[in-house]
């Protein structure tokens, strides 16, 4: 022992799995009463996808410090953060700007470590999210829920180069241990944001969020956004985030991101995978609370759009982002014309994938279209999970499967009317092909 | 400052337990430094993937950190150590130490933190030279100790961009076509220094009290603290345990890794190694005590002493060249403001 007299800073503590936790050592309510509001009240606001999804961060009290890195087509999302601080002379958030999207991930990882009640949101896209993998599988798995990257989709690798959005990379991180919410439209951007926390550092899940949603298609483009006083978004948000009950590095006396031998990697990977499989359980509830205090839709493993009661329909669609909207739109009148009845699945929740809700949803169905919008060798991610969820019934409907929107192209109404018909001969029997091709209105 | 006895007394955050090769100069500084940072304030180190990592962080075995045989009551003595990647130690650093300095602002945490980056010259200087130099660009108030091994250890003792000319690694092999390392090593000194640093430092626990005067500065730095450690390696280097601070200080004192200490607006100083030649230990000595140099110099059998090799005589002048200008580059370097 020391022979110096040092001062002394006494404090209670208390063992957890992960070592030592002061719980006295950071005063959060002093973070609290320090934010500085954006809306005192619910506003209607015209915005982009990019705007929308940066106010839900600057309304988060326990959002202090945003880290980032420009790249097409998020940018907007961390200037619209810095613009906004560089004009309250009174908040003490801070913008982080990296040197390279790799660093952000470290980044994230060191801050949401320090202080495992706050929360540290970042944005990226396409190569950006690719240049942070080597740290994205470290985030996946270290239990901090209190990361949230959003990612802007966009397609991926630079030959060719398309700065426009498909979800090629988000769906290139299905295994890096996020959870991962498509969304669409501005209001879904904006709502998700605010509860993906709320999922993420539940004591049953402390898993990293991905939310996303497209970019240019819904980063780029206007519309209107109700957004809600803080304060009823801290009191949501306030109602689900508890007191992480393991020790950040700065309130704990804790060893972080051991390496562990083979015998024990298996418990850790198991571990991780409950956690995640907890989302499943979790995210309902968080949605049905989300809609109690805001009278919107809450997260959900998808959006249903023209299913009958007894869920029984000829033609099942199953996609995902803004272009579910011009099915949507077009769905009646194709019922009409066909004589068939047709209902549609856009989904949400990505990873976990929701495999039981989507096989009681899609288990009538005739067959299901499945429309992929990212590069894949085999039929499709999506079409991936889907035949799979379908794989424990006795007689699972057809599957035929769609690529369409690759590199952020317009899904067309005479596109979606094409590969309806294709699953329209799926349900008369006749042979299609495992997977197709369509861009405006034609197979290729 | 403490004194070199009182600093003796302290305890360190690097404990029994690790599988670093006995007598390796990573555990030697790390006992070090570990003392030093028991100073009345809290505690963070981050590292890098490395030996030291996975010598001393390795699940199921101890855990070889932390402050005390029990979770200190004192929180000021409490001690944490995140582990990433290999080029993450300085941007996991500048996060928790942006993180501290956020709730400090907000009157949130009244305790000070000090915050440790440590990581190999593999993980701070190959893969990872772009965090370490945008870290120290950002004046980020943290120290960075850098264990110069001059090979990447971890995975099997291949060439860094540290490794010394003519030594041979597993990946710059000598033979008879190839007398080791073509490649002068980087002058990561000098980057550290230009990039912004207000404190840079070579230096390894062989130089006892001036290396803990160095830490306790670095702790108390205003921007980013930069301490590159000459860390001879057993296995890599090849020599006998027990030759550790022996070998480190005859490479500071014969020029091929002087001693130096340098701050912002003060300037800096070479030590322990004089500017000419014929003042310093001969370059052979420091040669001969490992196999990693047997291609070049052999010992005497009448003498007892080194001498070169027959056949290396060109590739040994060339190397007393690069010594000399290595030496004379860092008096330069000293004189910067």
């Amino acid at each position: 022992m020391s022979t110096i007299e040092r001062p002394v800073l006494p404090l209670a503590h208390e063992p957890t799995p992960s070592g030592e936790i002061y719980p006295d050592a950071i005063d959060l309510e002093r973070v609290r009463a320090a934010h500085v509001d954006q809306f005192t009240q619910r506003e209607q606001v015209t915005v982009d996808g990019n705007t929308a999804a940066a106010l839900a961060v600057l309304q988060m009290w326990r959002c202090l410090i945003y880290p980032g890195f420009p790249i097409t087509p998020s940018t907007k999302w961390i200037e619209t953060i810095a613009s906004k601080i560089a004009d309250e002379p009174r908040t003490k958030k801070k913008v982080k700007l990296l040197e390279a999207e790799h660093a952000v991930a470290d980044y994230l990882v060191g801050a949401a470590a320090a202080c495992r009640d706050l929360i540290f949101p970042t944005a990226t896209s396409s190569v950006g999210l690719d240049h942070m993998t080597e740290t994205t599988r470290s985030l996946g798995a270290s239990g901090l829920g209190n990361v949230m990257l959003i990612d802007v989709y966009r397609a991926t690798a630079n030959f060719p180069l398309c700065i426009e959005g498909d979800p090629s990379d988000t769906l290139a991180h299905r295994d890096d241990g996020f959870i991962q919410i498509c969304t669409r439209g501005k209001q879904q951007i904006y709502d998700t944001i605010l509860q993906a926390p709320c999922l993420g550092m539940h004591p049953e899940v402390l898993t990293p969020t991905m939310p996303g949603y497209y970019g240019i298609k819904d980063s780029h483009r206007s519309a209107r956004l109700t957004v809600e006083a803080d304060k009823a978004i801290h009191a949501f948000q306030d109602g689900w985030i508890q007191p992480c009950p393991l020790p950040g590095l700065i309130n704990g006396d804790t060893a972080f991101g051991n390496c562990v031998t083979s015998k024990h990697f298996q418990g850790f990977k198991l571990s991780q995978r409950r956690r995640m499989e907890n989302v499943l359980r979790v995210l309902p509830a968080v949605g049905a609370d989300f809609e109690k205090h805001f009278g919107r839709p809450g997260l959900a493993f998808f959006d249903e759009v023209g299913w009958p009661e007894h869920g029984s329909v000829d033609i099942a669609v199953v996609g995902m982002g803004p272009d579910f909207g011009t099915f949507e739109a077009l769905r009646e009148s194709f019922e009409q014309y066909a004589g068939l009845q047709v209902a549609g699945l856009a989904m949400r929740l990505l990873t976990p994938f929701p495999s039981e809700a989507v096989r009681r949803r899609l288990e009538k169905a005739q067959v299901v279209l499945v429309v992929n919008q990212a590069h894949h060798y085999g039929r499709g991610h999506l079409t991936l999970d889907v035949v799979d969820a379908l794989s424990t019934l006795p007689h699972p409907p057809r599957v035929v499967s769609a690529f369409a929107g690759l590199g952020g192209a317009d899904v067309s109404e005479a596109t979606w009317e094409r590969m309806l018909e294709q699953a329209r001969a799926g349900e008369d029997g006749r042979h299609v092909e495992p997977a197709a091709f369509f861009h405006e209105g034609r197979p290729l | 400052m403490t004194s070199y006895k009182e600093n003796a007394t302290l305890e360190s955050c690097f404990r029994p337990g690790s599988t670093l090769c006995a007598g390796c100069m990573e555990a030697i500084a790390f006992q070090n430094v570990g003392r030093v940072t028991d100073n009345g304030v809290k505690t963070v180190f981050t590292i890098g993937t490395s030996c030291a990592e996975v010598s001393s962080l390795a699940f199921p075995n101890v855990v070889a950190w932390g402050r005390g045989d029990a979770p200190p009551d004192d929180f000021a003595r409490s001690f944490s150590i995140l582990h990433n990647v290999f080029e993450s130690a300085p941007t996991l650093a500048e996060a928790v130490r942006d993180v501290a300095d956020s709730l400090r602002d907000h009157g949130a945490l009244s305790a000070p933190v000090q915050v440790v980056a440590t990581s190999g010259d593999g993980g701070a200087l190959a893969i990872g030279l772009r965090a370490l130099l945008h870290t120290i660009h950002r004046r980020t108030r943290v120290t960075i100790m850098v264990l110069v091994n001059e090979i990447f250890a971890n995975t099997g003792f291949q060439y860094s961009p540290a490794t010394t000319p003519f030594a041979s690694t597993s990946t710059t092999p000598a033979g008879a076509a190839s007398p080791g390392n073509m490649m002068p090593p980087l002058d990561y000194v000098h980057l550290a220094i230009a990039a912004g640093a207000g404190l840079v430092a070579q230096l390894s626990p062989a130089h006892g009290k001036l290396f803990q005067k160095t830490m306790e500065r670095s702790l108390v730095c205003e921007g980013t603290a930069v301490v590159f450690v000459p860390a001879p390696c057993i296995t890599g280097w090849k020599f006998d345990d027990g030759q550790t601070v022996e070998i480190a200080t005859l490479g500071a004192r014969c020029g091929v890794f002087p001693a130096f200490v340098w701050e912002r607006g003060k300037g800096g100083a070479v030590k322990d190694c004089p500017l000419d030649a014929a003042d310093r230990p001969a370059l052979e000595e420091f040669l001969g005590t490992q196999r990693r140099f047997n291609h070049l110099v052999r010992r005497d059998p009448v003498t007892g002493g080194f001498a070169v090799r027959e056949g290396s005589e060109e590739v040994v002048a060339r190397f007393r060249d690069w010594t000399q200008a290595n030496v004379e580059r860092m008096y330069r370097l000293a004189e910067l403001k």
